[in-house]
């Protein structure tokens, strides 16, 4: 049921990731409440670690006492998936949809994650591919370049995908990223030959891409959410 | 043609029903949430489960959150959680009571709830504290329905 579909763009900025959790509790009470329309957040985090429902702890590879005083935090979350760093750089979306109302399940709605990234990879002429499987993610050649794991409750979303635009990549170095010993990280600033225009039009891109997979007909832009 | 005729002579055997789309089965005799979970009724207690309906939208299962024996679920409400593709869905209990056991094999083997959706991969086996709540679950032929009208939708 395509239709007139609206999605609400909050644009954070720099936001600390318990922040972020908060705000998303907030929008998926509200979005259950029928008091919101899909929404999705767009954002970025300062350096931060964080560790999926499973806890794979064993992934991180420094101390957590070390990880402080590189100026990174570590969170714990409910999402799916295994350790991964957010940070300066990487571009972030949190999609706050309602699975159902759109016919997705998990599945689905992971590919059409994955195909989001896919396509905004292609237009800096980086060609990006889907993991294989049980490597949920995208990749160039064998170097990760985008990174996803949500949480869905009763069908709504919450977390979701994070795209290595230019983040100091070094940080990955302290974890085994994704669970995945052998295969490396990389970002767009490495795998595109184009010079990257700002963040702004970054963003902007990432988010039409998201709009162009779900469907969405109406976009509706706000900086702040009460 | 004769490879669907031979799958329905199976499935009638095997007392599944296929759906048109030759996709997801469904087992007669139990019943069904509209969140896609089982329940096996035997007296008072409940088997629970999630339908394969439900293993196939979800993709490969890589975990399975189990809750503690002797813990309240309600009907309607989250009683634990599974993984696969690196999202977290959770899964609902079609019937309120107590857990009196978990499928600890789910733990080492959590794959089964794709596998045998029905059969080896159950969940939990709750004791029932209202049987009046069954009345609001679905039988096997209407659960089909709901399948393929959930599907056709979108």
């Amino acid at each position: 049921m395509r239709g007139q579909r609206s999605l609400e763009v909050l644009k954070m900025g720099i936001m600390n990731y318990s922040e972020a959790i908060k705000l998303q509790e907030k929008l998926i009470s509200d979005r259950k409440l029928g008091k919101i329309t899909d929404t999705l957040l767009s954002l970025q985090h300062p350096p931060t670690y964080t560790l999926g429902k499973r806890r794979t702890y064993h992934n991180l590879l420094v101390p957590e006492s070390e990880l402080k005083s590189m100026g990174a935090e570590l969170h714990y979350t409910e999402r799916g998936g295994d350790i991964t760093f957010h940070g300066p750089h990487q571009a972030i979306l949190y999609p706050i949809i309602n699975l159902r109302d759109i016919g997705l399940g998990p599945r689905k709605y992971v590919e059409n994650l994955e195909l989001l990234m896919i396509e905004f990879a292609s237009l800096y002429g980086v060609q990006a591919h889907a993991g294989k499987k049980g490597e949920t993610g995208v990749w160039v050649g064998d170097r990760k370049i985008g990174a996803i794991g949500v949480k869905i409750s009763s069908g709504f979303t919450s977390h979701g995908l994070a795209v290595n635009i230019d983040p100091d990549l070094n940080y990955f170095k302290h974890i085994v990223p994704c669970g995945i010993v052998d295969k490396g990280v990389t970002s767009l600033k490495r795998e595109t030959n184009m010079v990257l225009p700002s963040e702004e039009v970054i963003h902007e891109q990432l988010i039409s891409c998201f709009a162009r997979v779900f469907g969405y007909i109406n976009l509706v832009y706000k900086d702040t959410y009460q | 043609m004769a490879s669907r005729l031979w799958a329905s002579r199976a499935a009638s055997y095997l007392r599944l029903s296929v759906c048109h789309r030759g996709f997801a089965s469904v087992v007669k005799d139990l019943k069904y949430a509209d969140t896609h979970e089982w329940v096996k009724v035997d007296g008072t207690s409940a088997t629970i489960g999630i339908t394969d309906h439900a293993q196939d939208h979800l993709g490969d299962v890589v975990y399975v959150e189990l809750p503690e024996v002797g813990a309240s679920v309600t009907q309607g409400n989250g009683f634990g959680a599974v993984e696969s593709v690196k999202a977290t869905s959770d899964v609902n209990s079609p019937v309120s009571g107590k857990v009196a056991e978990v499928n600890e094999v789910l733990n080492s083997s959590p794959g089964l709830v794709n596998a045998s959706p029905y059969e080896n991969g159950w969940v939990i086996k709750v004791e029932m504290s209202n049987m009046g709540e069954l009345d609001s679950l679905m039988d096997s032929d209407k659960y089909s329905k709901f399948c393929e009208e959930e599907d056709a939708a979108h």
